[in-house]
């Protein structure tokens, strides 16, 4: 990408950020309350002492994760909606992992809990890409459906098998945590897990062998099948990489975050991550970023509805917002005459 | 699992026909909304989306009203402004489909959370009774009838209708003109732009259209099939729709069928239950059916695909 077309890019998300908010004002506005308060308030939320900026950065790590993972088979041509099955079912091997292997010395508990969860996640990506490969089963479907899925047979195993015997169902406490840096808020070492896991993924796909392979299926799979790329099993590689570091999220949630593993702990958050990385178009270098913008969104909208009295379910309003701006490639263009059209249609929406 | 054997008989009898035929409707519906626009050649993941929108519109204008025909009327106009947002996005401003569908999606959940919270200070759901539920039509000279009563007797108008909306698109398809240029838009669009048909024009018909039914679909889901609206009720029904979509190769009639083998697999689960089946594999069994439908049969269509072409070679 050279230099220009990126600042764009920055300026077209600049742009589509504004917007939205703007949105989001008209929302707040209709409900009578004052739109400065809320976004001031939000944003306090998010940042406003030890607490809310480690709950943010709390929240940010799996984002973090989950919208790279996106990234990394949206490169390869799938489009991954299990994100959230894949962290669900990545915490719960950590979790079994965590609470029954105590034999092992704790250094390598703990990684068996990351490789556990990495394996069974890129297992749950490895099905669904499998079938879009060898049989053109749309891996959209396939995918949310197994979201749903995975989320009743881990809601299965800590209400039956796993269960603490607690009245919310949850699972018995681990025997390796992650180090919480920043209490009372459960920021933990996970986040540093997750940036140098970004990191190595960023190389991979730009600097070696295997990244190329991944941006050629992802661009002409013909082409790739024609030099001698087998493009299925890239795109599956791909998607079960996507899995794999999902499963990781969810292993950072179970193993930092709760330190067992509760019903229900990742909904929304597979969705946020597929967000991220589809605002700025996979762009991996580009997706934390977003993935940050986000948390905090999430982050602060607490604090709004607690300190104003708009709820939080606004913001998921204007992130949705944001999304379907994002998406319409040639909505905003840098010229009079598409700003004005971009005008009329925001009146029309 | 013996105990499932034993009853047998009262899991598997006449009344599981209509159990089965009430738990497809929603998703037929759906897969009809996602079968137009796949005419046209846009997959339309935005249907679940469309639906849940069209369910939040249904039970806040019937309980305003007090009626439950202005309620419908109003989903299914929320379901063309929604859709309309998928069609502009993609048509006129070169949206992916599947980006623009999901971002839909999470708008419609978002939205209604929203509302809810802001028209009826509620969190979760919203009940009342005086949301004005689709009525049913009973058919009293069937109810002496011993089989056929048991099975056509209660049936909410809605679930009438669908049967008439199956038939009447398959007519639409295949035998009108609007159908042959909406099929030709989607299959060959170069052609048919020679052809003098407005691509585009068709193309925003079918979203409209297609947002109707899904504004139908959630209004069947919130006053018919049940008389409530909770966050998230459509909870995947609209991405079983798309299956079923896949499926029947959006062909209504077969797109239905596949939506029937849905509803059996939730209506035998809801009944396994009382014999000491999880909830959970309860709940989970019409997804797992619905992936494994879907895999089975596009491993299918695909293998009779190869054998067509090698006979041509």
């Amino acid at each position: 990408m050279n230099n220009n077309s990126a600042k764009a890019g920055f300026i077209r998300i600049l742009v589509t950020m504004l917007l939205s908010l703007g949105i989001g004002a008209l929302f707040i506005v209709g409900i009578g309350e004052n739109p400065i308060d809320a976004y001031v308030a939000l944003f306090k939320g998010a940042f406003n002492g030890k607490l809310r900026l480690g709950t943010t950065l709390a929240g940010f790590t799996p984002l973090l994760l989950s919208s790279v993972a996106f990234a990394v088979a949206a490169k390869a041509g799938a489009f991954n909606v299990g994100l959230e099955g894949q962290i669900f079912l990545g915490g719960i091997a950590a979790a079994y992992i965590g609470i029954n292997w105590t034999f092992l010395p704790k250094p390598i508990l703990f990684v068996a809990c990351f490789a556990g969860a990495a394996v069974v996640g890129a297992i749950w990506g490895f099905i669904p890409a499998a079938l879009k490969a060898y049989y053109n089963v749309s891996e959209v479907c396939t995918t949310i459906l197994m979201n749903t899925v995975a989320l009743y047979i881990t809601s299965y195993l800590v209400s039956g098998p796993m269960s603490a015997g607690t009245a919310n169902a949850q699972s018995h406490p681990v025997t390796v945590t992650l180090h919480q840096f920043m209490k009372p808020s459960s920021a933990n070492l996970g986040i540093v897990i997750a940036i140098i896991l970004v990191l190595l993924v960023i190389f991979m796909l730009y600097k070696t062998t295997w990244g190329y392979k991944i941006r050629t299926v992802g661009t002409n799979p013909d082409h790739a099948d024609f030099v001698g790329i087998n493009s299925k099993k890239v795109f599956i590689g791909s998607m079960m990489l996507s899995g794999a570091l999902c499963g990781i999220a969810g292993c950072i949630e179970v193993l930092g975050v709760h330190g067992y593993f509760l019903n229900n702990f990742a909904t929304g958050l597979g969705s946020n991550g597929m967000l991220a990385a589809l605002i700025v178009k996979n762009n991996v270098v580009a997706t934390p970023f977003m993935a940050f913008f986000l948390a905090v969104l999430k982050a602060g909208a607490m604090g709004m509805q607690q300190s104003t009295g708009v709820p939080k379910a606004l913001v998921d309003t204007i992130t949705a917002v944001f999304i379907i701006i994002a998406t319409m490639e040639t909505l905003i263009q840098f010229k009079e005459k598409a700003k004005k059209k971009a005008e009329t249609e925001k009146k029309e929406g | 699992m013996g105990a499932i054997i034993e009853n047998l008989d009262k899991i598997i009898n006449v009344s599981l026909i209509y159990a089965t035929f009430r738990s497809a409707t929603p998703i037929i519906f759906a897969a009809l909304c996602a079968a137009i626009t796949q005419q046209a050649n846009i997959l339309n993941v935005g249907t679940e989306g469309i639906m849940l929108v069209g369910a939040f519109t249904a039970v806040a204008v019937s309980y305003f009203t007090g009626s439950w025909v202005v309620g419908v009327a109003a989903a299914m106009l929320a379901g063309v402004l929604i859709a309309m947002i998928i069609g502009i996005g993609h048509i006129k401003y070169g949206a992916d489909n599947c980006a623009i569908g999901m971002g839909v999606n999470m708008l419609a959940l978002a939205i209604t959370k929203f509302l809810l919270n802001v028209v009826f200070g509620m969190n979760g759901s919203f009940s009342s009774p005086e949301i004005d539920p689709i009525p049913r039509v009973k058919l009293e000279f069937l109810s002496e009838v011993p089989i056929l009563g048991e099975i056509f007797c209660n049936w909410s108008i809605a679930e009438w209708f669908v049967i008439i909306l199956i038939i009447a698109l398959q007519f639409l398809f295949y035998k009108t003109v609007w159908g042959l240029r909406l099929r030709a838009v989607g299959q060959f669009p170069e052609a048919a732009k020679t052809a003098g048909i407005n691509v585009n024009k068709i193309k925003y018909q079918a979203v409209a259209f297609a947002g109707m039914i899904g504004g139908l679909a959630g209004a069947h889901l919130s006053l018919g099939y049940s008389t409530q609206f909770v966050e998230n009720m459509t909870s995947n029904r609209g991405f079983m729709g798309v299956a079923a979509m896949y499926f029947g190769g959006a062909n209504p009639v077969f797109t239905s069928l596949g939506c029937l083998l849905f509803g059996f697999a939730d209506s035998v689960g809801a009944r396994l239950q009382a014999y000491g089946i999880p909830s959970q594999f309860v709940l989970m069994m019409p997804y797992i059916v619905t992936i494994a439908v879907l895999s089975v049969s596009m491993a299918v269509k695909l293998s009779a695909n190869k054998k067509r072409q090698s006979s041509l070679n």
